[in-house]
């Protein structure tokens, strides 16, 4: 039972982490209908970027993580505006979206092992407040991590802001309206290449904040935007588009992952969480929440 | 390094040692430390007007090739050092991969190579059980190794039941686990769990939570510095507060920043103490020159140059074939512990070196041998 509950907190945890990564590719695909695969990077540079403020600039944390987001969106909007922009200009076909997406992620990637080299980095606990530096917490043989703790409630506040944003504010009703019909919400006065670069700044926003949380969980490498992978495959398990859907797809696919590699084995643990994601968009094509059937990736 | 053979030429003949090794590639700083050693200790040696080899003095001249990591370049430079530049013996080889393709080359031209950190039991021993004549190593290999970690934790440590984490796709790991496992459970103690998980995972919490469940003693983790410190982290964290043992893929500058406090008290075993007093000479003399730190691949190769300048001198001559005759009752005490050679061409009962985390510092704890 104690190795059952200590396994469900260790889902939920990697689960809260998918889910602030997976939000940005669901966010970026409601509205421009592609994966945007240089996600992982953003993620990625914004770690880095609350990293090197904490440790080079000596900020106090707070501000660092403030950086992370703004930077990370920072970068999400140059992203758009410079590889993006001018293929929708000539309204390219989606493949060539998604390849310049790769191509974009290559490039920041080995732009980071190029200048700042590929030795991973871990965020010097004295450098953190001092609610992370004390053990985990323990309820008999339960233990939970204080960055674990953390990063429930950043994602939780995270995604609650985003919904009621998205639900209840004027902006959010028209990044609504964009996604279900580009064209229609244009001609009712929304400014789509607006509401896209406001897409990409939220997404962005997001994958900073996941990105210094993820380097104080783990290590900040350049690599990390390929792990950021599981988190696009989680919202294609919870329906590409779908903000609940992203985050039930989160959830779901650490939970499964964390099940399999506990109690059977690591070796099974992609075999058999792939296998249900195969499954299921065999039955359900457009994911546990998604509405949209028209194939789009 | 030609321009040493011709100034010197006058006085003294000259004996050519081949090397190879990854001098690019992502294994370039080893193989970079071991060319810089060898060319250092060429150096040394001609300072002196050269070796002695049956009472009369020759210039040592390396001819060094990049293998690029890469077996088949390998294979493609060893016959080069071999048949263009006969070299009288090659050292190097520092990756089993290269190691083992090379063996047959060698084997063939009846030219001796000792390797400097190829662990793998199939560079000297073929599948079949034949010794490779011609194969030799400075190292220690990855059965000994792990049964010198399975025999320190049962009679040192008293420990009785032991964890074991592996990296599953990386044969160095499984390796290295089922020579620990065999050799503890010979020893009269247990592994009483096995968890593992792929190359590139960085969250080991549900293997661990598993392995805490079967609470072991000890856990061994013979797997590299990056995924020790990662798992170091989560396991502390998970509440798993045993002793973590492991292996020479342990050894790096960013070990302990990379794991903080939770590999404190920990123990790994590696080829030598890099801090000691024998391997000061080397440490010292490569920094001047190079002004860049030795790698455990210089004291390595340093090793493996030794024992082929010694057999050289013992078998006062510099006939390839002499020299692999004298390596086979090689007995030197090199600067990485006691080089015995024995039947299978692996050292004998060389000291593995207990190597504990003390706050900031790797610090040298004891010489083990494992003896049965």
């Amino acid at each position: 039972m104690d190795q059952f509950l200590q396994q469900l907190v260790n889902g939920l945890s990697i689960g809260s982490v998918y889910a602030l990564m997976a939000v940005g590719y669901s966010l970026v695909y409601s509205i421009m209908n592609f994966s945007n695969f240089a996600h992982g990077s953003v993620i990625m540079l914004g770690a880095y970027f609350g990293f090197f403020s904490l440790t080079l600039l000596g900020v106090p944390f707070s501000v660092a993580f403030f950086v992370a987001a703004l930077g990370a969106a920072v970068i999400a909007v140059l992203l758009e505006r410079l590889a993006y922009k001018p293929l929708r200009d000539r309204r390219a076909p989606f493949l060539y979206f998604i390849i310049t997406a790769m191509g974009a992620s290559i490039f920041i990637d080995n732009s980071v092992i190029a200048t700042i080299g590929p030795t991973p980095k871990t965020f010097p606990s004295d450098l953190l407040p001092g609610f992370f530096q004390g053990d985990p917490f323990e309820f008999g043989a339960l233990t939970i991590g204080r960055v674990d703790i953390a990063m429930f409630v950043v994602a939780a506040i995270c995604l609650a802001l985003l919904v009621f944003f998205i639900d209840f504010t004027k902006l959010g009703k028209a990044i609504q309206a964009t996604a279900y019909n580009i064209k229609a919400a244009a001609l009712m006065g929304i400014n789509p290449n607006f509401i896209i670069i406001l897409v990409f700044a939220i997404g962005g926003g997001l994958a900073g904040a996941a990105g210094i949380l993820y380097g104080m969980k783990y290590q900040v490498f350049p690599q990390m935007s390929a792990i950021t992978l599981k988190s696009f495959i989680a919202a294609v398990f919870g329906g590409l588009g779908s903000l609940s859907g992203a985050l039930l797809g989160s959830l779901l696919l650490a939970l499964i992952e964390t099940f399999i590699s506990g109690y059977l084995s690591t070796q099974y643990r992609d075999l058999f969480a792939f296998g249900i994601l195969i499954a299921m968009l065999v039955v359900r094509p457009s994911g546990i929440m998604g509405k949209n059937i028209e194939d789009k990736a | 390094m030609a321009t040493l053979a011709i100034g010197a030429s006058a006085q003294a003949p000259t004996v050519k040692i081949g090397w190879f090794g990854p001098a690019t590639g992502d294994s370039a700083l080893w193989g970079q430390a071991e060319l810089n050693t060898v060319k250092l200790m060429a150096e040394q040696y001609n300072a002196k007007g050269g070796i002695t080899v049956g009472g009369k003095k020759y210039l040592v001249e390396i001819v060094g090739y990049d293998d690029k990591g890469d077996s088949v370049e390998a294979v493609n430079v060893a016959k080069r050092l071999i048949s263009q530049d006969k070299v009288v013996a090659i050292v190097g080889a520092q990756g089993s991969g290269e190691a083992i393709p090379v063996a047959t080359i060698v084997n063939g031209a009846k030219v001796p190579l000792v390797a400097s950190t190829a662990t793998n039991p199939k560079v000297t021993v073929q599948d079949s059980g034949a010794v490779n004549q011609f194969m030799f190593r400075a190292c220690f290999t990855d059965p000994y190794q792990g049964k010198t970690a399975a025999y320190y934790a049962f009679q040192k440590l008293g420990k009785r039941k032991a964890g074991i984490v592996m990296t599953i796709d990386d044969p160095y790991s499984t390796g290295l686990s089922d020579f620990f496992k065999q050799n503890f459970e010979k020893a009269g103690g247990k592994v009483v769990v096995e968890v593992s998980y792929t190359s590139g995972e960085k969250d080991f919490r549900a293997p661990l939570t598993k392995l805490k469940a079967a609470n072991p003693d000890l856990v061994f983790i013979p797997a590299y510095y990056n995924d020790v410190a990662l798992i170091a982290k989560q396991a502390r964290e998970l509440g798993i507060k045993q002793i973590l043992l492991g292996g020479d893929g342990w050894p790096s500058e960013n070990l302990i920043s990379l794991a903080g406090k939770s590999l404190e008290g920990c123990m790994f075993i590696n080829h030598l103490d890099m801090d000691g007093a024998q391997s000061k000479p080397i440490r010292d003399a490569y920094k001047a020159k190079y002004n860049k730190n030795a790698e455990l691949n210089s004291y390595m190769v340093h090793d493996a140059l030794w024992m082929v300048v010694d057999a050289m001198q013992r078998a006062k001559s510099i006939d390839p074939i002499a020299i692999q005759k004298a390596l086979t009752t090689c007995d030197i005490q090199g600067v990485t512990g006691h080089i015995k050679i024995g039947p299978q061409h692996d050292p004998v009962g060389k000291d593995a070196w207990i190597i504990q985390i003390v706050g900031p510092k790797m610090k040298f704890k004891e010489k083990f041998a494992a003896k049965d």
